[in-house]
């Protein structure tokens, strides 16, 4: 198991209040596979430097989890299928 | 060689900004606040000389500004012009 941080910024379109619950449909990747989802930080709603398809805001999360590397990446790749997702950034914090 | 030992330093040592923020451990890239001071109203990343950082601390700087930059947390180029 390793710990992972994975930040998503969605689509500003989708209702704030129906975050958390897609967000955990998605999460349930990582809890079926064994591993653990430690903190779900929800930022909301933030301007963003540049536009990111046509957005010039995004809703912005940060996940904290332990899993391991196969169940990240198969998240990452279900996340990158959404087309309510406009970015996601999967981190390994203690290596470097 | 011996006339360079007796001269004085010129050079004054900048103060390292992450030693007077007290920040500890690796540098986060979604602190934004304290990546901004380590780059330009254009958005570039202050070298070495300008900010006054270690080697290893600059690198870490430069790692976390690019990861922001691809979540959109900071600019590529600010172009004010």
């Amino acid at each position: 198991m390793r710990h992972y941080e994975l930040m998503v910024i969605l689509d500003p379109a989708i209702d704030e209040r129906t975050v958390p619950a897609s967000l955990e449909k998605f999460l349930g990747v990582i809890t079926s596979g064994g591993g653990t989802v430690d903190n779900v930080d929800i930022w909301g709603k933030r301007r963003l430097a540049f536009e990111i398809a046509k957005n010039s805001e995004g809703i912005y999360a940060v996940v904290d989890m332990h899993a391991t590397p196969e169940l990240a990446k198969e998240l990452d790749r279900q996340l990158g299928l959404s087309e309510s997702i406009l970015r996601t950034k999967l981190i390994r914090p203690d290596a470097r | 060689m011996a006339k360079r030992d007796t001269r004085k330093p010129v050079i004054k040592k900048k103060a390292n900004p992450l030693k007077t923020t007290k920040v500890e451990g690796p540098i986060d890239y979604k602190d934004t606040a304290l990546l901004r001071k380590f780059i330009s109203d254009r958005g570039k990343i202050r070298a070495r000389r300008v900010t006054g950082v270690s080697v290893q601390e600059q690198r870490q700087i430069a790692r976390a500004v690019k990861n922001a930059r691809e979540m959109a947390l900071l600019p590529y180029s600010s172009s004010a012009r």
